[in-house]
Protein backbone atom coordinates (compact mmCIF):
# COMPACT_ATOMS: atom_id res chain seq x y z
CA UNK A 1 0.00 0.00 0.00
CA UNK A 2 2.74 2.68 1.13
CA UNK A 3 4.89 1.37 -1.69
CA UNK A 4 1.80 1.84 -3.98
CA UNK A 5 1.36 5.44 -2.79
CA UNK A 6 5.33 6.09 -3.57
CA UNK A 7 5.21 5.03 -7.14
CA UNK A 8 1.73 6.96 -7.69
CA UNK A 9 3.48 10.42 -6.11
CA UNK A 10 6.61 9.52 -8.17
CA UNK A 11 4.63 9.05 -11.68
CA UNK A 12 2.84 12.50 -10.42
CA UNK A 13 5.73 14.10 -10.17
CA UNK A 14 7.42 12.87 -13.02
CA UNK A 15 4.38 13.86 -14.92
CA UNK A 16 4.42 16.90 -14.05
CA UNK A 17 8.19 18.18 -14.46
CA UNK A 18 7.60 16.73 -18.24
CA UNK A 19 4.40 18.40 -19.05
CA UNK A 20 6.39 21.76 -17.86
CA UNK A 21 9.64 21.23 -19.58
CA UNK A 22 7.61 19.97 -22.84
CA UNK A 23 5.30 23.46 -22.73
CA UNK A 24 8.22 25.58 -21.51
CA UNK A 25 10.40 24.67 -24.21
CA UNK A 26 7.05 25.10 -26.98
CA UNK A 27 6.37 28.22 -25.62
CA UNK A 28 8.85 29.66 -24.61
CA UNK A 29 12.26 28.61 -26.06
CA UNK A 30 10.86 27.62 -29.69
CA UNK A 31 9.70 31.16 -30.43
CA UNK A 32 13.13 32.50 -30.37
CA UNK A 33 14.34 29.00 -32.91
CA UNK A 34 14.25 29.63 -36.89
CA UNK A 35 11.22 28.33 -38.62
CA UNK A 36 13.64 25.74 -40.66
CA UNK A 37 15.32 24.50 -37.83
CA UNK A 38 14.71 20.39 -37.03
CA UNK A 39 12.99 20.76 -33.60
CA UNK A 40 10.27 22.44 -35.12
CA UNK A 41 9.54 18.69 -36.28
CA UNK A 42 9.08 17.60 -32.70
CA UNK A 43 5.91 20.00 -31.72
CA UNK A 44 2.29 20.81 -33.16
CA UNK A 45 1.66 23.95 -34.35
CA UNK A 46 1.16 26.83 -31.86
CA UNK A 47 -2.54 26.85 -32.24
CA UNK A 48 -2.56 23.55 -30.72
CA UNK A 49 -0.62 25.50 -27.97
CA UNK A 50 -3.68 27.14 -27.40
CA UNK A 51 -6.10 24.29 -27.97
CA UNK A 52 -5.07 21.70 -25.73
CA UNK A 53 -4.92 23.38 -22.59
CA UNK A 54 -8.00 25.63 -22.91
CA UNK A 55 -10.15 21.98 -24.32
CA UNK A 56 -8.33 20.34 -21.32
CA UNK A 57 -9.55 23.22 -18.75
CA UNK A 58 -12.75 22.90 -20.38
CA UNK A 59 -13.00 18.85 -20.31
CA UNK A 60 -12.14 18.82 -16.04
CA UNK A 61 -14.44 21.90 -15.28
CA UNK A 62 -17.28 20.08 -16.41
CA UNK A 63 -16.16 16.76 -15.24
CA UNK A 64 -16.31 18.53 -11.85
CA UNK A 65 -19.45 20.37 -12.34
CA UNK A 66 -20.87 17.12 -13.20
CA UNK A 67 -19.47 15.13 -10.08
CA UNK A 68 -20.96 17.83 -7.83
CA UNK A 69 -24.15 17.23 -9.52
CA UNK A 70 -23.92 13.30 -8.95
CA UNK A 71 -23.31 13.98 -5.80
CA UNK A 72 -25.75 16.21 -5.10
CA UNK A 73 -28.33 14.81 -6.17
CA UNK A 74 -27.26 11.15 -4.42
CA UNK A 75 -27.34 13.16 -1.12
CA UNK A 76 -30.92 14.48 -1.07
CA UNK A 77 -32.22 11.34 -2.37
CA UNK A 78 -30.37 9.66 1.05
CA UNK A 79 -32.20 12.61 2.78
CA UNK A 80 -35.73 11.96 1.65
CA UNK B 1 -2.93 38.14 5.28
CA UNK B 2 0.73 38.53 4.55
CA UNK B 3 0.46 35.41 2.18
CA UNK B 4 -2.49 37.08 0.37
CA UNK B 5 -0.49 40.17 -0.06
CA UNK B 6 2.44 38.79 -1.36
CA UNK B 7 0.53 36.57 -3.91
CA UNK B 8 -1.57 39.94 -5.34
CA UNK B 9 1.50 41.13 -5.74
CA UNK B 10 3.53 38.58 -7.59
CA UNK B 11 0.02 38.86 -9.84
CA UNK B 12 0.16 42.22 -10.24
CA UNK B 13 3.83 42.34 -11.27
CA UNK B 14 3.16 39.22 -13.84
CA UNK B 15 0.11 41.29 -15.44
CA UNK B 16 2.18 44.29 -15.55
CA UNK B 17 4.89 42.84 -17.24
CA UNK B 18 2.64 41.20 -19.93
CA UNK B 19 0.61 44.28 -20.49
CA UNK B 20 4.30 46.29 -21.04
CA UNK B 21 5.13 43.37 -23.60
CA UNK B 22 1.85 43.50 -25.23
CA UNK B 23 2.60 47.37 -25.43
CA UNK B 24 6.17 47.75 -26.50
CA UNK B 25 5.71 44.62 -28.90
CA UNK B 26 8.94 43.35 -28.31
CA UNK B 27 8.30 39.91 -29.16
CA UNK B 28 5.42 39.06 -31.87
CA UNK B 29 2.22 39.47 -29.84
CA UNK B 30 1.19 35.98 -31.06
CA UNK B 31 3.28 34.98 -28.74
CA UNK B 32 2.49 37.22 -26.06
CA UNK B 33 -0.53 35.79 -26.02
CA UNK B 34 0.43 32.32 -24.96
CA UNK B 35 1.65 33.84 -21.61
CA UNK B 36 -1.19 33.30 -19.65
CA UNK B 37 -1.83 30.09 -20.89
CA UNK B 38 1.69 29.43 -20.03
CA UNK B 39 1.32 30.84 -16.65
CA UNK B 40 -2.12 28.66 -15.78
CA UNK B 41 -0.68 25.38 -16.93
CA UNK B 42 2.88 25.87 -15.08
CA UNK B 43 0.56 26.47 -11.83
CA UNK B 44 -1.13 23.15 -12.67
CA UNK B 45 2.04 21.48 -13.06
CA UNK B 46 3.34 23.18 -9.59
CA UNK B 47 0.38 22.03 -7.96
CA UNK B 48 0.23 18.35 -9.23
CA UNK B 49 4.25 18.60 -8.40
CA UNK B 50 3.50 19.45 -4.64
CA UNK B 51 0.88 16.24 -4.73
CA UNK B 52 3.33 14.27 -5.90
CA UNK B 53 6.09 15.41 -3.58
CA UNK B 54 3.32 15.21 -0.59
CA UNK B 55 2.80 11.66 -2.06
CA UNK B 56 6.08 10.42 -2.35
CA UNK B 57 7.24 11.42 1.04
CA UNK B 58 4.04 10.77 2.94
CA UNK B 59 5.02 10.46 6.35
CA UNK B 60 3.99 6.96 8.09
CA UNK B 61 5.25 5.99 11.73
CA UNK B 62 4.72 1.98 12.45
CA UNK B 63 5.71 2.79 15.68
CA UNK B 64 3.08 5.75 16.59
CA UNK B 65 0.54 3.08 15.59
CA UNK B 66 1.41 -0.02 17.73
CA UNK B 67 2.01 2.51 20.89
CA UNK B 68 -1.60 3.72 19.65
CA UNK B 69 -3.04 0.35 19.63
CA UNK B 70 -1.61 -0.21 23.11
CA UNK B 71 -3.18 2.45 24.50
CA UNK B 72 -6.23 1.19 23.39
CA UNK B 73 -6.71 -2.15 24.50
CA UNK B 74 -5.41 -0.20 27.87
CA UNK B 75 -8.07 1.62 27.81
CA UNK B 76 -10.46 -0.69 26.56
CA UNK B 77 -9.37 -2.97 29.63
CA UNK B 78 -9.47 -0.39 32.37
CA UNK B 79 -13.45 0.82 31.10
CA UNK B 80 -14.60 -2.55 31.28
CA UNK B 81 -13.45 -2.95 34.65
CA UNK B 82 -15.52 0.24 35.21
CA UNK B 83 -18.41 -1.53 33.52
CA UNK B 84 -18.56 -0.58 30.13
CA UNK B 85 -19.55 -2.41 27.40
CA UNK B 86 -17.44 -3.12 24.39
CA UNK B 87 -18.68 -6.45 22.93
CA UNK B 88 -20.45 -5.00 20.29
CA UNK B 89 -17.66 -3.08 18.44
Amino acid sequence: MELADRAVGFLLTFISLSIFTYYTFWVIILPFVDDDHFVHNYFLSREYAILIPVSAGVALLSFLSIFIGFVMLKSKKKVA
Amino acid sequence: MKHIVKILTLVMAITTLWIGLLQTSMIPSSHTWLLPIYFVVSLGCYGLLMVGVGLMNFPTCPQEALLLQKDIIEAKEYLNQKGVDFSST
